[in-house]
């Protein structure tokens, strides 16, 4: 603000011809720092709480660091031994092809019901939607770990009411079935848990792109005689493909890194057969107390992230004003 | 302007995160105050020394010892580990720290107590539990002293019992299968009854059988341990256990352990006959069902041999005084009080095994805490003293996988024990 205030000051005063173009140099100069000097708290912040810590990361998974070495404050450099050791572990493929396919899963999952649902709102009478979203705002804003509980009392052996249901439609073989005996099955119940809490998300997003098709072009499709499949390609679709593609990216990035629900459910069981990657390093880190191998973890973590969403970063890379599609 | 508040906002931010990383032990003493006013920090856990004790602990200290103040505080062991690690790690961490005697050995190994060995008279290291002091040893040196010690014995229902024609409680397996029989065919036509409440991941209670065999689920090999849990001594614990289930016909989850829920909640409805659950498990039932406890009593896990009782896990704790205390020479006098005669002997009056006396006649005085202690005397064993054990217990332990799959028949005996001491070997050397 005080960089405006110079350039109005009026020149007359001022002597002619040589200064004055030095002072026009001056004020182009501030001219041009200030987008920069307004930016800079907020690089400044984003550098100490996001750049520090992850550098903070990348330098510890170089380090050997047992609770030892914390209290201790004494830094032991082991080079890549944190790494050769994550990698050489058979138990660490396993995991990260886990991960990979529970994140393809539920994300795959949560935007194909995310956009059935927008359209089913957008045919819906008035009372009906806000219904629908006000169910849908209430499963967004419940607490991750209560989900998680009344999700384990649903699925309980004993007193589980979907098992005493299934009994009671006739399916006499889920009388005490166990939901959580196989690491597939309880990743299954966790991905149904995870749904139904990213759905909201992604349907209202994918929701007010639909609004922004408008209605004028739905009805020259009908007149133009086409069919609600037709209708959905070529005017729906094209208004929500950039938003379920952001929504689908956002997806990854969130359920690649879930643990509180996954930790919570079973602890990463049974035989660790529904450990993901995070609660592998929290395993490492917190529980083991390794926190360079943890670090190690997270590194690579990352690393596979950015694998899978190279393609959105690239296209994020090359559009400008967001138009990503 | 408004870039000044944005910039001072910044700042704030960075103040705050920054603070954040360095003191992240909350809470710690304020020790270093001048002259000779010091703050001795005491942590002790939730349910371990009664308050009656401590506070009259804490006078006596703060009367013995000029301008020192005790700030005491009493930890929930849920995520203690967490939060001991940063505790541990910060600047100014408490003076006198209670650790799990599961736990003690991993704090031990990572050289962040303070090394007790040559104060071990002084704190009447004659008379300690000698599984707690194991505990608090590594590599021939004394980290941690002995608390208390605790063990699972079984309550039950007086009532039910002499309903049920039971005359005296079961002293060998074989009654304790008939005193199962007698309770279901008496009061079997409720189907909320339950014989003997019995959750499928109770492993403290497996390791008594096991130990009852003869066996253990791991052998010290020099410094190494290599798991044993497919000896057959092990398998025949396991079995026994699925015999015990099977024949009460509990409704405890199988995938689940005694604390999910909650099992003397459970109890504390009147509808189960029996649970192997620490002593004051019978106070947290009475919260719900005040009449509970007097129609309650506990026996010893009996054992295979007629009239014994089964070993049994030692539970307990152990107390350290962390590296970094600033005080340290006050927290060994603390300890010295702590662990000296009079307190020993309150210890043993609220139900405890105490660490550092061998006089446990306090403990004779209720039912209960003289079942624990009749119990303690077929002998007691810890969990494998390596530091590797603390991670098992904060992280997957293999043993509760192993119990699930073999009570729900999703692995036979074999496959689940073999499974489980692969798992437990990768622990080890984790």
């Amino acid at each position: 603000m005080t960089a405006t205030v110079h350039t109005a000051v009026p020149a007359g005063t001022s002597p002619p011809a040589p200064p004055r173009a030095r002072r026009r140099r001056t004020v182009n100069l501030g001219e041009r720092a200030i987008p920069y000097l307004l930016l800079t708290p907020a690089v400044v912040v984003m550098l100490v709480l996001l750049g520090w810590p992850a550098v903070q990361v990348i330098g510890i998974s170089f380090r050997k660091l047992d609770l030892g070495e914390l209290v201790r404050g004494e830094l032991v450099w082991v080079g890549f031994d944190n790494y050769t050791k994550v990698l050489s572990e058979p138990e660490f493929w396993t995991i990260t092809l886990r991960t990979v396919l529970f994140t393809s899963a539920v994300v795959a999952g949560t935007v194909l019901a995310g956009l059935l649902i927008a359209l089913l709102m957008r045919h819906l009478s008035k009372p009906v939607r806000v219904a629908l979203q006000v169910t849908l705002v209430l499963a967004w804003a419940t607490p991750i770990l209560a989900a998680t509980t009344v999700y384990q009392w649903i699925f309980d052996q004993q007193y589980g009411i979907l098992n005493k249901t299934l009994v009671k439609l006739g399916f006499d073989s889920f009388q005490g079935f166990s939901w959580f005996s196989s690491g597939t099955s309880t990743l299954t119940v966790i991905g149904i848990l995870i749904v139904w809490q990213a759905v909201p998300f992604v349907c209202f997003t994918i929701y007010a792109g639909l609004l922004q098709a408008p209605k004028e072009l739905y009805e020259a499709a009908a007149m133009d005689g086409a069919t609600s499949w037709q209708a959905f390609t070529t005017v729906s679709w094209p208004a929500v493909r950039p938003l379920v593609t952001l929504a689908t990216f956002l997806s990854v990035i969130w359920d690649f890194k879930v643990f509180a629900q996954v930790w919570a459910m079973r602890q990463g069981g049974p035989d660790g057969e529904s450990t993901t990657l995070p609660l592998l390093m929290y395993l490492r880190g917190i529980a083991g107390r390794h926190f360079g191998v943890a670090s190690a973890v997270a590194v690579l973590m990352i690393l596979v992230l950015v694998v899978l969403t190279a393609r959105y970063l690239q296209l994020l890379l090359r559009t400008r004003e967001g138009d990503i599609s | 302007m408004k870039r000044l508040t944005k910039l001072m906002a910044g700042a704030a931010a960075i103040a705050l995160a920054t603070a954040g990383c360095a003191g992240s032990g909350g809470g710690s003493s304020d020790s270093s105050g001048g002259g000779g006013d010091k703050t001795l920090t005491v942590w002790l856990m939730n349910g371990s020394a009664p308050e009656t004790l401590t506070d009259a602990l804490n006078k006596e200290f703060e009367a013995t010892h000029d301008g020192v103040t005790v700030k005491y505080e009493v930890q929930e062991w849920n995520g203690i580990q967490d939060k001991l690690t940063t505790a541990l790690a910060s600047q100014d961490p408490p003076d006198v720290i209670e650790l799990g005697n599961t736990q003690a050995p991993s704090f031990a190994a990572d050289g962040v107590l303070t090394d007790l060995s040559g104060d071990v008279d002084a704190l009447g290291g004659g008379q300690w539990l000698s599984s707690l002091k194991d505990s608090g040893e590594w590599d021939g040196m004394q980290y941690a002293t002995p608390f208390y010690a605790a063990n699972r014995v079984v309550l039950y229902r007086t009532d039910m019992f002499q309903q049920a024609g039971i005359a005296a409680p079961p002293t060998s397996r074989q009654e304790w299968l008939d005193a199962i029989t007698k309770l279901k065919a008496k009061f079997g036509s409720d189907p909320q009854f339950q014989p003997l409440y019995l959750p499928g991941q109770n492993w403290y209670a497996l390791l008594s059988f096991i130990y009852d065999e003869g066996g253990d689920i791991a052998e010290k090999n020099g410094k190494d341990f290599k798991a044993t849990v497919n000896s057959a001594e092990a398998k025949a614990g396991l079995e026994f256990y699925k015999q015990l289930v099977d024949a009460s016909g509990t409704t405890a989850p199988k995938d689940n352990d005694e604390q999910n829920p909650e099992q003397a909640g459970i109890y504390g409805q009147g509808k189960v006959a029996m649970m192997i659950a620490l002593p004051w498990e019978l106070g947290t039932a009475a919260k719900d069902n005040p009449d509970i406890e007097k129609n309650s009593s506990a026996f010893a896990i009996p054992s295979k041999t007629a009239g014994k009782a089964a070993p049994v896990f030692q539970g307990g704790s152990n107390l350290a005084i962390p590296v970094n205390s600033k005080n340290s020479d006050l927290a060994k006098d603390y300890l010295k009080l702590l662990l000296s005669e009079k307190y020993q002997k309150q210890l043993a009056e609220a139900g405890m095994v105490p660490g550092a006396s061998t006089d446990l006649s306090a403990l004779d005085a209720k039912p209960v805490s003289k079942a624990m202690a009749d119990a303690s005397k077929g002998g007691g064993k810890a969990a494998p003293a390596t530091p590797k054990w603390a991670t098992v217990e904060a992280g997957q332990n293999p043993l509760k996988d192993m119990m699930t799959a073999y009570l729900t028949g999703a692995k036979d005996l074999d496959t689940a024990t073999n499974d489980a001491n692969t798992a437990l070997d990768a622990a080890f050397k984790g």
